[in-house]
């Protein structure tokens, strides 16, 4: 993997707002990211382009519900870190979900009041902002 | 013997001198007729003295002759007189001896009269053949039987034996005489005679008589009535059988002691007692029949008391072991007697076996205890009245509540006693009337100037006789108060709940608020290289637009939206504080180092319109050394904390308090653990007290608070945590707000 490819990263939300305020935020911070609406066209685009580090993704979406993309992307790209958005107060992580590595730390919910501590965890697990910290 | 000799002895006085005189006289006879001779010569001289002479003469001889003549004749009247008189002695000895006899034997005689007529018995003859020949008259006088019926009759013709014993007596009697052998006090009852002889009774004694030949002429004897003797005697053994059979009848013991604890009398149920008979019983020692030392001295000891004082005892319960060892309760009256036939006082006994008694007495009292017990151990107050309303039974919390013990408060109106239950006496008359419960619920008492409320239910009581009702009194304020924290908890769920439901729908608009405006921030900021990248390629100054943004307050209104959705968001996220959690997040934290976090927590806090500063505020720490761990969710209680922590503050610094001071305080408690938080702010007055917990409850300025802090709170320790949170202040006074946890076995471990 290329240090350009590292970069990459994902954003799942049906929230168009969201999902665009984060993008714009990230990129601010020098972040490559990829939006979606859903979670097929995020594999399509992932199965094209091949290249991600970091995936944002929101729980209730238009397709599929936000764990079973996490496992359909963990089982294709195992290296796939994952930050979890969501606007539900009840989640709470599934147990293999947790085997894959993922804990609370990893949950973030909405609102954000501040994207600035989101930022820094996908700097840390894209591998680029040891240095920010 | 001399009395009747001496008239014998004056006779012969008198014939002496009789003899005497007549040999006198005729002596003096002769001389005078001499002398008359001589002087009659004399005178007559002259007519007769021739012959005068010889005339004178043979007078002198025949005076001569007949003086010799009667001499001789005095001399044979002297001697006849003797022998007279000697005869006569003689006769007189012989008459005044055989006198004498006569006089003994009619004295003997008159003597034997008067006792066989005088004594009580008879005299009886018999012949050779044993029939009856003689009775003295004493016989019918005394046994009314004519003599003509025994007369010539054997003995044994006289009574009827009708039974063997009987038969046998006669037919030993019979041969006793045959025997001719003497007898004494033979007894038999007659069956002839008239209906006043008939069935006497009669003792004989006899011995057999013989003539000088020595042949046996028969019997002689006496004989006596003994009727009235024997029925006295039958009398009084049936009497005494009567006593007897009456006193073993009676089933309690009956005894008579002696001062050495002999029994001198004892019924049957004593004798039983001490496992014998009463022949057995009597005369022993009650020392020796009895098993138990200890019970026969202590028995013997009151005889001898009762003895010596002379004066009766009651013993209401001493105990007796009885032979089978059977211990009974005995009660006991001990009488001092005399007993017949005895000179010393002995001591009359009668015990009562009251060990059933005793039982069923121990038994009633026993189950009063219990029934006491059972009422006593209920919570609620108990007031048993009777139909006026005066009571009768009260229970121990009724005690406690009117400050009366049951003795002190029986028989006084229950109104007097129970002020605050004086309103119920209507219930109590109808409850009675109608025969079933009334029911008050939540009657307002007033205790110590607090609201109580109290339950109140009158009970008839419908028992045979004892009629009245039971007065019950619960006190269930407190039931009341969780009640309205439950009506609380509801709201805040039914809260929780909604904004569950919704928070997702909220959150995401609010998520493009907060997001986009941050954004916008950043993106008009003029020293990110992005912007300024921007701005010179399309040419515009960004130092100038941000003068521009400042003097039009656009950054003033960004942070506005900005500001009001975080407020938004935090009401979310109180109100999803509401719902439910799971314990997933408990764990054992360490309860110093959280209220340390929280402290630093508060004081970096940062209020944006500087509400309050909280270096200002001096911190006392008392904590606890014993305690360590607290057994919680860590992010949750020191939301807790934090919230009480803020709001004390906010408290002192708006109210402007001079030395404003927060105590942390933790202390550890039988069952749970204390967390205190204590401000010496203005303090709270008793409405803000009771609605303190309540969401959306809030004194603080519109826009200030949500008014979810302390609900939120109280949610949180209350029904995640099981705890509970309670608040104690008083205007001026400050407010002292305690967290109680439960204490968890794994959380000390």
């Amino acid at each position: 993997m290329t240090a350009a490819t590292m970069d990459w990263v994902l954003i799942v939300d049906d929230e168009a707002m969201i999902r665009e305020n984060l993008k714009a935020y990230l990129e601010d911070e020098g972040l490559q990211v990829a939006a979606f609406e859903a979670v097929t066209p995020a594999l399509d685009w992932l199965q094209e382009s091949g290249i991600c580090r970091v995936c944002i993704m929101d729980m209730r979406l238009p397709d599929m519900d936000g764990n079973t993309a996490i496992r359909i992307l963990h089982q294709r790209y195992p290296q796939m870190e994952f930050l979890i958005h969501t606007g539900s107060s009840s989640y709470s992580l599934p147990d293999d979900l947790r085997a894959m590595g993922l804990d609370d730390d990893c949950v973030y919910h909405k609102p954000l009041t501040d994207m600035e501590p989101l930022a820094t965890e996908v700097r840390v697990r894209a591998g680029l902002g040891e240095d920010r910290l | 013997m001399s009395t009747p000799l001496r008239p014998s002895r004056l006779c012969r006085l008198r014939f002496y001198p009789q003899a005497w005189s007549a040999a006198l006289l005729i002596l003096l006879a002769l001389t005078g007729g001499l002398a008359l001779a001589d002087s009659g010569g004399v005178h007559q001289e002259s007519a007769v003295t021739p012959d005068f002479g010889m005339m004178v003469r043979y007078v002198f001889w025949a005076l001569i002759a007949v003086t010799g003549v009667a001499v001789a004749a005095l001399l044979w009247s002297w001697l006849l007189g003797r022998r007279v008189a000697q005869r006569t002695r003689q006769l007189q000895r012989e008459l005044s001896e055989r006198r004498q006899v006569e006089l003994a034997l009619r004295e003997s005689e008159t003597r034997f009269r008067d006792v066989t007529e005088a004594a009580s018995d008879w005299i009886w003859e018999m012949d050779e053949n044993l029939r009856f020949t003689y009775l003295s008259e004493r016989f019918y006088a005394l046994t009314g039987i004519p003599p003509q019926h025994v007369l010539g009759r054997a003995r044994w013709e006289l009574a009827t034996a009708d039974s063997p014993a009987e038969r046998e007596k006669w037919r030993k009697h019979q041969e006793l005489l045959e025997d001719h052998r003497p007898f004494r006090d033979f007894v038999y009852q007659t069956g002839i005679g008239d209906r006043r002889g008939a069935g006497r009774y009669l003792k004989v004694s006899g011995k057999p008589t013989y003539d000088e030949q020595g042949q046996f002429r028969g019997y002689r004897g006496t004989g006596t009535d003994i009727t009235e003797q024997v029925k006295a005697e039958t009398a009084l053994q049936e009497s005494e059988l009567r006593l007897r059979q009456i006193i073993d009848l009676v089933p309690h013991m009956i005894f008579a002691k002696d001062r050495y604890g002999h029994f001198l009398l004892a019924n049957q149920a004593t004798a039983q007692a001490f496992g014998l008979t009463v022949a057995q019983l009597v005369h022993r020692s009650h020392r020796i029949v009895h098993g138990v030392d200890e019970e026969a001295e202590r028995m013997m000891a009151d005889d001898l008391e009762v003895i010596e004082s002379g004066a009766s005892k009651f013993i209401a319960e001493e105990t007796f072991t009885d032979h089978a060892g059977r211990v009974q309760t005995m009660q006991t009256i001990k009488i001092p007697f005399i007993a017949p036939g005895l000179s010393e006082t002995a001591v009359l006994g009668v015990s009562i076996n009251i060990t059933e008694q005793k039982r069923a007495k121990e038994e009633v009292a026993r189950m009063r205890l219990y029934l006491k017990n059972i009422i006593d151990s209920m919570p609620s107050v108990l007031i048993g009245v009777d139909p006026w309303g005066y009571i009768t039974v009260l229970n121990q919390p009724a005690e406690q509540v009117s400050g009366l013990s049951w003795e002190a408060a029986q028989g006084r109106f229950f109104g007097d006693v129970f002020p605050q239950l004086e309103g119920q006496f209507e219930q109590v008359r109808q409850a009675i009337r109608l025969g079933q419960p009334i029911k008050t619920p939540r009657m307002t008492l007033e205790v110590q100037s607090e609201l109580h409320y109290a339950d109140v239910m009158v009970y008839p009581l419908m028992a045979d006789g004892a009629s009245g009702a039971v007065i019950r009194m619960d006190d269930v304020t407190g039931r009341v108060r969780i009640e309205s924290m439950m009506v609380q908890t509801e709201k805040m769920l039914s809260v929780g709940g909604l904004a569950a439901g919704m928070a997702h729908e909220i959150n995401n608009p609010l998520g493009a608020i907060l997001q986009g405006s941050q954004n916008i921030q950043r993106r008009i900021a003029y020293d990110m290289p992005q912007n300024r990248a921007v701005a010179a390629a399309i040419g515009i100054d960004l130092e100038r637009l941000n003068r521009y943004l400042e003097q039009r307050g656009i950054r003033h209104f960004l942070e506005g939206i900005r500001e009001a959705g975080v407020r938004a968001a935090k009401i979310v996220a109180d109100m999803l504080s509401f719902s439910r959690r799971s314990e997933s997040h408990f764990g054992p934290v360490d309860l110093e180092e959280m209220l340390e976090t929280v402290l630093r927590l508060a004081a970096s806090d940062y209020d944006l319109k500087k509400k309050y500063d909280f270096k200002r505020i001096q911190i006392n720490r008392d904590y606890d050394p014993t305690l360590r761990l607290a057994y919680c969710d860590k992010t949750e209680i020191e939301q807790v904390i934090l919230n009480l922590l803020k709001n004390a503050a906010q408290a002192m610094t708006d109210e402007g308090t001079p030395a404003p001071a927060i105590t942390l305080r933790t202390r550890c408690e039988p069952d749970s653990l204390l967390i205190e938080v204590i401000d010496n702010g203005p303090g709270m007055d008793e409405k803000t007290l009771k609605r303190i917990f309540e969401p959306f409850f809030t004194t603080k300025d519109v826009g200030a608070g949500t008014g979810l802090g302390l609900s939120v709170s109280y949610f949180i320790v209350t029904e995640q945590h099981h705890g509970r949170l309670s608040v104690i202040s008083k205007p001026g006074q400050g407010a002292r707000f305690s967290i109680r946890l439960p204490l968890r076995r794994e959380a000390l471990s």
